[in-house]
């Protein structure tokens, strides 16, 4: 078995501090990336909660819960959290973790700037919540925050400009340290062909952070500056136009839901060769399919403007269809990858082929919407808040929850238990379905969205209660992920280097690896160098018995 | 730190370093927040029958041309003193570094008179807000490079700066070229075309 | 693979016909993706969950080689050509319906401008030459149209954005601040409609509702009769001090009256917290003379003004910020 020279460049040993003052100041990739772990998925509980109360609130018509005011202010710390302060840092930090192992490096190309990247991520998260103590309350204008609405409103909102800043500057930062670590550090023999599935689309997002971010960072400034220094962007009477921000915003927001999606097809395209025991079906075609996404994710923004009335309807129409095109390939691939294959369903798969079934419906749910005529009868109604919801939770939760179960015995040395992985499979995917797929009806049945109330007699009451049952069984679900996660890191670190007889090379180090990583990097032959070995001993070992 | 290996089937190329590499990225992620502000103008623009709107000059390219040769000299004297650094003659590069840093402030001294001359604010109407705006933008990047350009300069006090060694000004460099074509657009945008 | 069948149906069943000419052609597309976008669908999930079934690792089988084929150029031909004659069918479908969707009917029977604002809405009938409004959390605006005639609508807002949506209609407009909007639409359907505003816009945009009668020909020409008359016959006492009382962005009253001997006095009470509001007298509600104007202040607060005596007449007072939402009638008797 052919194997590199061990590698004698070591890092030097962190200084034994307190270990509260070690996490505090490290660059370590691996560390920095459990932080971002640890961090979103406490934003993920925050907005989970934001949401309950949401879904408690509309059981029924009639205010029990909270304000009108409160509730606008959930729905737009909701959205918010969930997109900027969970679903894309608890990507990066996977992405922090897995990149530099899955290419053999030592560490990102720049780990200082990978910890300010961090740590500029609960502050702005912080500063954004921190609107519910100011007079008024927090932002409540949306996480899409459409001018002029925007511009009225008080601290909260300017505390939600300012977060959103801080945030997105960390986007920026870590998609610069992906491009160049990405690069720049491959391991011997790994070239840009036999990139893991993963790293590929840690850049295709990092290039979507680097060039859409800087948008959104534009039009926030413009919007302060309306808000707090006079000026006139977004104001007709003095010159300014109100359908500014909205082009602004959505020439971000497009890119920007892709960048939420991404790193899931990455984590799912990694899962379903393992537990299938076959390589991806047509890797080619994958990599195609995510350069074409992450280009053509450019030129569709103006479909969430089709009600205005007042964009080109077949421009963006066309540019919408075609982008299904290449997703479409993507689900051949992983479909052709199951073909033939023998599954083993151990609870990231599970979680990888619910991602499969939930994505499809949220996709096919884009249909109807990316027919201009269709959508003014959809748009604004419950029925987008179904389609984002199983892209953004049956899509990249899911996808985020197989990759949580495949990478935690990695990470911590700890297996996690099947049984309640098992549980939390069901549970979630039960209890995500019955509180979505009602809203597909009750957007047809007329309901808009970011209401705080509807009236009783429209017959969207019973519905709602589906919603709200079902969203309870999802938090349900999710205590069940964290006694899974408590009672494994109990455990002693047992974990083997390999349990998934995986094939990319974070597999071919101890679990958790050591501060340098590895410490012998196997040669890269392909995309799948620990297949490979393990191939190779096979057939030296059945050659060795004749 | 980092173990930078080339993979082995690359060609033997010389290859940006990755300090360099970052700040090319980095730029790229810059001009596509200047081009969401230059997009915002020709937006409004195309909604304002009269141009610039009433209560505004038509802009005088006087003063902003000086700002603008200052601008392009600046970017000629950094890039001698990258040659200078090339051929390993360090002082030679801390003459034209500082010479860049001096035009650099120059620049904003002069761009801040220029403001006190123009006679209109932001709050007086979407033309002030766009130009104030879109060129205060612009001068915290000057101000930013100026900082930047001024560690390299103490790094190359420091003896720290070779031909072989020299990243922090190459990076340095590809960033104050940028903010000099920005300037050079917002001139062109603002006191050269678009009346009506 | 049941279940999806199922959902198709159910989903096809669940979009509303439309009860316009526009919205039926939306139904129609509605329904035509279901057929096109169903088997796909049902197709997908359905290789999934048979590739689950059928693929999953028994025991015994280690030790069996698994097919490690990748596929090639073919296959990824296959794979991009089979979404792409979908999408073209798709995408030209949507154009056809755009189409005819967008198409302005000529000579409207009704000329409608509507006026939004946060958060109601104001209905003027050009033609006719009366308006209905609502009032703010107060008073839900009923309109009325004659079943089978074009109606034009000129959309515009005030404030924020807003969004003209009646469900039944399957369709939805912005309103945009500074960018108005048109469109024309022909009831087909006698009934009584909901409509309610689809852009989320501050504080109470849940309660921006409003209600759309469509009725018949005859039943209309009486309806707009009554609203004329109506806006003639407002009529009330001078009952000491004037006194206007702002409140969720409506009048405490809609009638003021005063004798005609001498200069009065009106106290405004803005009861919005840091909403504008002001107090104007005009001739009538197309404001071709303006008799006071009183400056805009913002709540909490209190104004007093004195006015110049008018003669004995019918006047029209309002909020300019707010419009015909917060008007009413000025009686010098």
């Amino acid at each position: 078995m052919a194997i590199a020279e061990p590698r004698t460049t070591e890092r030097a040993p962190e200084p034994q501090r307190h270990w509260l003052v070690q996490w505090l100041t490290t660059t370590d990739h691996k560390r920095i990336g459990i932080l971002y772990l640890l961090n979103s998925f406490a934003f993920f509980f925050v907005a989970g909660v934001f949401a309950l109360l949401m879904r408690t609130e509309l059981t029924a018509p009639g205010r029990q819960l909270v304000t009108t005011n409160g509730y606008n202010q959930l729905f737009t710390l909701h959205g918010t959290l969930m997109i900027f302060l969970f679903i894309l840092p608890v990507l990066v930090g996977f992405g922090n973790y897995l990149v530099p192992l899955q290419i053999g490096a030592l560490d990102m190309a720049f780990p200082r700037i990978n910890a300010l990247s961090f740590w500029l991520l609960p502050v702005g998260g912080l500063t954004i919540l921190s609107g519910l103590l100011a007079k008024g309350g927090a932002a409540a204008a949306g996480w899409t925050s459409y001018a002029p609405v925007s511009e009225q409103g008080g601290a909260g909102q300017d505390l939600w400009i300012v977060g959103l800043v801080v945030v997105g500057t960390a986007s920026i930062l870590s998609g610069i340290n992906f491009i160049v670590t990405i690069l720049r550090l491959r391991a011997p023999g790994m070239t840009m062909t036999r990139l893991p599935v993963f790293v590929w689309s840690m850049l295709a997002t990092s290039l979507l952070m680097v060039l859409a971010t800087p948008v959104l960072t534009a039009g926030l400034i413009m919007l302060f500056a309306d808000r707090r220094l006079g000026a006139f962007f977004f104001n007709p009477a003095h010159g300014g136009d109100v359908l500014l921000w909205q082009h602004v915003f959505w020439f971000f927001g497009h890119p920007e839901v892709y960048m939420l999606i991404l790193g899931a097809w990455g984590v799912v395209s990694e899962i379903l060769p393992v537990f299938s025991g076959r390589p991806l079906f047509g890797y080619p075609g994958v990599i195609l399919a995510f350069v074409l996404i992450t280009a053509l994710s450019f030129s569709v923004w103006a479909h969430h403007m089709f009600a205005t009335g007042q964009v080109e309807f077949p421009f963006f129409s066309a540019t919408t269809e075609l982008i299904s095109i290449p997703t479409g390939v993507l689900f051949f691939n992983w479909l052709a990858t199951l073909w033939r294959g023998q599954l083993r369903f151990e609870p990231p798969m599970l979680f990888a082929l619910g991602f499969i079934a939930l994505f499809l419906v949220g996709g096919v749910d884009g249909v109807w919407m990316a027919s201009p005529a269709m959508d003014f009868a959809i748009h604004d109604t419950y029925w987008v808040v179904a389609h984002i919801h199983y892209v953004l939770f049956g899509g990249t939760v899911f996808g985020i929850m197989a990759a949580t179960y495949y990478w935690f015995p990695k990470i911590t040395g700890r297996l996690l238990s099947r049984k309640l992985g098992q549980w939390h499979f069901w549970l979630m995917f039960l209890g995500f379905n019955l509180t979505f797929f009602p809203m597909h009806e009750l957007g047809l049945r007329g309901m808009p969205r970011r209401v705080a109330d509807y009236l009783p007699d429209l017959g969207w009451s019973f519905l709602n209660q589906l919603a709200t049952a079902g969203s309870f069984v999802i938090a349900a679900s999710m205590l069940v992920l964290l006694v899974n996660v408590v009672l494994a890191l109990r455990r002693p670190r047992t974990a083997p280097a390999d349990p998934w007889e995986g094939n990319t090379l974070e597999w071919a180090t101890t679990s958790p690896p050591p501060v340098h990583n590895f410490d012998r990097l196997l040669e890269v032959r392909s995309n799948r160098p620990v297949w490979d070995a393990r191939e190779r001993a096979r057939i030296q070992a059945a050659e060795g018995r004749t | 730190m980092s173990a930078v290996d080339l993979t082995s089937d690359e060609r033997a190329v010389r290859q940006s370093s990755g300090p360099v590499l970052g700040m090319v990225v980095f730029v790229a992620s810059e001009a596509m927040f200047f081009a969401t502000f230059f997009g915002a103008y020709f937006t409004i623009y195309s909604v304002n029958p009269v141009w610039p709107p009433a209560g505004f000059p038509h802009l005088e390219p006087g003063l902003a041309t000086v700002l603008t040769g200052v601008l392009v000299t600046s970017s000629g004297t950094l890039q001698l003193g990258v040659r200078a650094i090339r051929h390993d003659r360090s002082r030679a590069l801390l003459f034209w570094l500082g010479l860049t840093i001096l035009l650099g402030v120059a620049f904003l001294g002069l761009q801040l008179y220029d403001y006190s001359l123009l006679g209109f604010s932001m709050r007086d109407g979407i033309f002030g807000s766009l130009f104030y705006v879109m060129t205060g933008l612009h001068m915290a990047h000057v101000f930013g490079g100026v900082v930047f350009l001024v560690l390299v300069l103490l790094q190359g006090i420091g003896g720290q700066l070779s031909d072989a060694s020299h990243d922090s000004l190459e990076a340095g460099t590809i960033y104050w070229h940028f903010v000099d074509v920005v300037w050079i657009c917002l001139f062109t945008t603002f006191y050269l075309v678009g009346l009506r | 693979m049941g279940v999806a069948g199922l959902a198709g149906a159910l989903l096809a069943g669940c979009a509303k016909q439309g009860a316009t000419v526009q919205g039926q052609q939306i139904h129609d597309l509605y329904v035509l993706i279901i057929i096109l976008a169903a088997p796909v669908f049902v197709g997908v999930e359905g290789a999934l969950l048979w590739c689950v079934l059928r693929y999953r690792r028994r025991r015994g089988s280690d030790g069996r080689p698994v097919p490690q084929g990748a596929g090639g150029p073919r296959s990824l031909a296959v794979f991009f050509a089979i979404p792409t004659v979908l999408v073209a069918f798709f995408f030209l479908l949507g154009e056809r319906t755009l189409a005819d969707v967008q198409r302005r009917e000529p000579n409207p029977a009704v000329e409608l401008r509507i006026d939004s604002f946060q958060w109601q809405w104001t209905f003027y009938y050009l033609n006719e030459g009366f308006f209905v409004t609502g009032r703010t959390l107060t008073k839900v605006p009923v309109i009325a149209l004659p079943v089978g005639a074009p109606v034009h609508v000129r959309l515009e807002a005030r404030d924020v954005v807003h969004e003209f949506y009646v469900p039944e209609f399957l369709f939805m407009r912005n309103a945009l601040p500074g960018r108005p909007n048109e469109f024309t639409f022909t009831p087909t359907r006698i009934g009584t409609f909901r409509g309610q505003c689809a852009e989320f816009c501050g504080l109470h945009h849940d309660q921006m509702r409003f209600v759309l009668k469509v009725v018949s020909q005859a039943d209309y020409a009486a309806w707009v009769d009554q609203q004329r008359k109506a806006a003639q016959r407002v009529d009330c006492d001078p009952t000491g001090p004037l006194r206007l009382v702002s409140k969720d962005n409506s009048w405490n009253t809609g009638c003021l009256a005063v004798g005609a001997s001498g200069p009065f006095v009106v106290s405004v009470s803005n009861q919005d917290a840091g909403i504008e509001h002001n107090f104007a007298v005009y001739d009538s509600a197309k404001r071709r003379r303006t008799y006071f104007q009183g400056p805009r202040f913002v709540g909490v607060a209190e104004q007093t003004y004195q006015l110049r005596p008018l003669p004995k007449g019918h006047y029209y007072f309002e909020c300019d910020v707010h419009g015909p939402a917060m008007s009413g009638s000025l009686l010098v008797k």
